[in-house]
């Protein structure tokens, strides 16, 4: 009898254990959907186009077809997308979006979180799709994360002469820097222009935006208070730009980082031209890339610096998948973002260098770095993985990328001299705030 | 009394179908489908940017085309130094691009028409430049120009003329002469062709003429060629002033109209209203002043045209 009931037992421990088994390796239904085809709207360019050969398998497993009706560089598909909302055509299903831009699209997508079950939401970094909410919504499904750390050159770190002179310069040991103080500090001190600058950074644009509200946060102040309005021409807010003024002051950036994006700093940084470059971590895979970058073989990494109130601005965002109200097939639609951001698409775009968007990608991504050679990234991937925590978005309001359009031309007129950064910003706050009072988010 | 309206109505009926059926109506018939063309890509979409630019349209919010705000767009932009700004440099860029364009394109059609033997393929040559898109022409001068990658400034160090790297594209001054220089460098041609097509027409007579009664070469150009070649000029002017008032793509690429808004034209400034910030109310309202700077150019080319056909035909 007792065999009998330790039979019984052990059956029906073995059955709990495969049922609870088979429930943790539940795979998202991706469905079937034979005959329909879906027409998507993808950013374009090599680094993003990597993922669509993906596209294929997708069509396999569900029997539709993919149309790329539109493929374009990020800006391009915003303005698009603009002019499909004013024209009322929306005549396609997914499209690629971002944290900085999806609060602008009003009610044009869905709220995923209706119909993506939770236990396939819990496999995505809590923090990143957090983050992809727009008011109280989730309207996209991130695919990568930018976040900023440091890239620096470990030869010039290392070289004794240079370790000696700062010694006896600061009275510190040079080693990557902890706070935006010292980063300054190390920016002006092995800047040896026109041959060698300490940084250069996104001078323009969002980028250049970003960039102040990053330092700006690390200096404990914000952008806004908690009713809109605009608070960034603050103290804090002023030293934040007096440190991009002191280094262009300097000489110790290129004269021409006002008008640099993205592309002009990877290619200084590669060509050995920077000392350090505070970067999103796409550029690794460049950097480390003996073919392509003369500091391949003298790459460090350290995590951001902290600002004058101890923390990270930790500047963050995600390009992501949206799909549409006006979607015909929306279960189609939802199926094909869910697959373009599960774990083996994560872990592609993280073999390309890319921060993934899903908690387990990171110890897999390391693993197959470690295994593949790729120690340079194997390294990157805990330090940009750490930083996340202090990550934060820009304000997910429909109006910042318009906020932002009247805060970098100021902040370039303090920076070039034209202004002081007490008058910028004073003027870019004005403009917010006339901004924020016309789209009603500020009362008057 | 419905009969008596009927009785009258009935003649304008057979009139108006006797006007459709009538040979008068064929060219009519013929322009019809022009018509009605141009009235829905040009009229309609003339009427709704005006209509908007008295609203607060947003183009992401397709309700608000109906909100209307009166003169409020137009009010703001009065007291917008930054967009005043623009179109002070936009009307500064046009006039000294469009001249030094016609200067350089006038120099080269004179040598080029001196040319004897490979005269057809150094016309194709001199039009290579138009056929790259300004996009292209855009990034290939921001590299030349980049402080410190630069073709430009890498020259000059290399030939010990610097040793410090000039900001082309950052200081005020030089970044605006760098995109006038790309902007000619990619146009040029079209007052070279334009004009090179005004040299081979020009009779031979009155050339030979003031030859035969000994004018020098520069007297023969001031007082018969350049005279002659003033319609084309004009012409060439007027086409181009339009297009270089609405110069955006090389500026976009080379600048985006900073730093500090220093290289800021009308379009760089309309685009992200209308595009980046939604705000298609003002940046409609943006367009219809600027207009007035077309306006401006245009009117005077065609007086300048008028005069100097007027010249030819021996009135003076």
């Amino acid at each position: 009898m007792a065999t009998k009931f330790l039979a019984k037992a052990l059956l029906a421990s073995v059955a709990l254990a495969t049922l609870s088994g088979a429930v943790m390796a539940q795979e998202f239904d991706y469905g079937s959907f034979p005959g329909y085809t879906l027409k998507v709207k993808l950013i374009g360019g090599t680094q993003y186009e990597k993922l669509y050969t993906r596209i294929p398998e997708w069509e396999a497993l569900t029997g539709a077809k993919v149309e790329i009706v539109s493929s374009k560089n990020h800006f391009d598909l915003d303005r698009e997308i603009k002019q499909d909302i004013a024209s009322g055509q929306i005549t396609w299903c997914v499209g690629s979006n971002h944290t900085s831009f999806a609060p602008q699209y009003g009610d044009l997508y869905i709220d995923l979180a209706q119909s993506i079950p939770a236990s396939e939401l819990a496999k995505y970094v809590p923090g990143t799709l957090q983050a992809s909410m727009v008011d109280g919504r989730l309207v996209q499904l991130p695919r990568v994360t930018d976040v900023s750390n440091l890239y620096y050159r470990k030869d010039l770190y290392e070289d004794p002469a240079k370790m000696e002179a700062y010694k006896a310069k600061f009275g510190t040991d040079l080693a990557p820097p902890k706070t935006f103080d010292e980063f300054k500090q190390q920016i002006i001190f092995f800047a040896d222009a026109p041959n060698l600058y300490g940084t250069a950074f996104a001078g323009k644009d969002e980028g250049m935006s970003g960039r102040f509200m990053e330092i700006l946060r690390a200096n404990g102040g914000d952008l806004f208070d908690a009713n809109w309005k605009p608070t960034f021409n603050s103290p804090e807010g002023v030293a934040a730009l007096q440190w991009f003024k002191d280094i262009y002051d300097a000489g110790a950036v290129p004269a021409g980082t006002v008008n640099y994006t993205w592309d002009e700093i990877g290619q200084a940084m590669a060509a050995g031209q920077l000392a350090v470059d505070l970067d999103w971590p796409g550029f690794a895979g460049f950097y480390s890339d003996p073919t392509a970058s003369k500091i391949a073989d003298h790459l460090g990494f350290a995590v951001a610096p902290v600002g004058t109130s101890g923390k990270r601005g930790g500047w963050s965002g995600s390009h992501s998948f949206s799909v549409t109200e006006a979607c015909d097939n929306k279960p189609a639609a939802v199926s094909l973002a869910v697959f373009l951001t599960n774990d083996d698409s994560e872990l592609m775009e993280a073999e390309a260098g890319n921060l993934p968007t899903r908690s387990a990608t990171f110890d897999q991504a390391v693993k197959y770095f470690n295994e593949n050679g790729k120690t340079a990234l194997a390294e990157m991937f805990p330090i940009w993985q750490a930083s996340l925590a202090d990550a934060r978005t820009p304000p997910l309001i429909p109006q910042w990328i318009e906020v932002s359009n009247v805060l970098w031309p100021q902040l370039q007129a303090a920076i070039v001299g034209e202004k002081t950064p007490q008058e910028a910003l004073d003027q870019a706050a004005a403009d917010a705030t006339t901004i924020l009072e016309d789209a009603g988010i500020l009362k008057q | 009394m419905t009969t008596d309206v009927q009785t009258l109505s009935q003649p304008r009926t057979k009139d108006r179908v006797s006007f459709f059926a009538s040979p008068r109506a064929i060219p009519y018939m013929l322009l019809l489908p022009a018509i009605v063309v141009i009235l829905s890509v040009v009229l309609v979409p003339l009427l709704v940017s005006f209509w908007t630019s008295f609203t607060a349209y947003n183009l992401t919010k397709p309700a608000t085309l109906f909100q209307f705000v009166g003169l409020r767009n137009y009010q703001r932009l009065l007291t917008n130094a930054d967009f005043w700004w623009a179109f002070g440099r936009t009307f500064v860029f046009v006039t000294i691009t469009l001249n030094l364009e016609m200067l350089l394109g006038l120099g080269l059609a004179l040598l080029v028409n001196k040319i004897t033997w490979g005269q057809r393929t150094l016309r194709t040559i001199m039009m290579f430049p138009m056929m790259f898109s300004p996009i292209l022409v855009g990034f290939q001068f921001k590299y030349i120009f980049n402080d410190s990658i630069g073709l430009l400034n890498n020259a000059l160090f290399d030939l010990h003329i610097i040793s410090q790297p000039i900001p082309w594209l950052v200081d005020g001054t030089l970044a605006n002469f760098s995109i006038i220089f790309a902007e000619i460098w990619m146009s040029t041609s079209v007052f070279a062709i334009l004009l090179l097509a005004g040299l081979m027409a020009l009779p031979k007579e009155p050339l030979e003429a003031a030859r035969v009664d000994g004018c020098n070469p520069l007297q023969v150009f001031q007082h018969i060629t350049l005279p002659f070649l003033m319609p084309f000029v004009y012409i060439a002017m007027t086409i181009r002033s339009l297009d270089v008032a609405r110069a955006y793509d090389m500026v976009k690429i080379m600048t985006n109209g900073g730093p500090a808004g220093r290289t800021e034209l009308l379009w760089t400034l309309m685009t992200r209203t209308g595009y980046q910030n939604s705000q298609m109310g003002m940046a409609n309202a943006m367009g219809y002043v600027s207009i007035i700077l077309s306006i401006v150019f245009t009117f005077y080319f065609y007086r300048k045209l008028v005069a100097a056909r007027t010249f030819m035909g021996g009135a003076q």
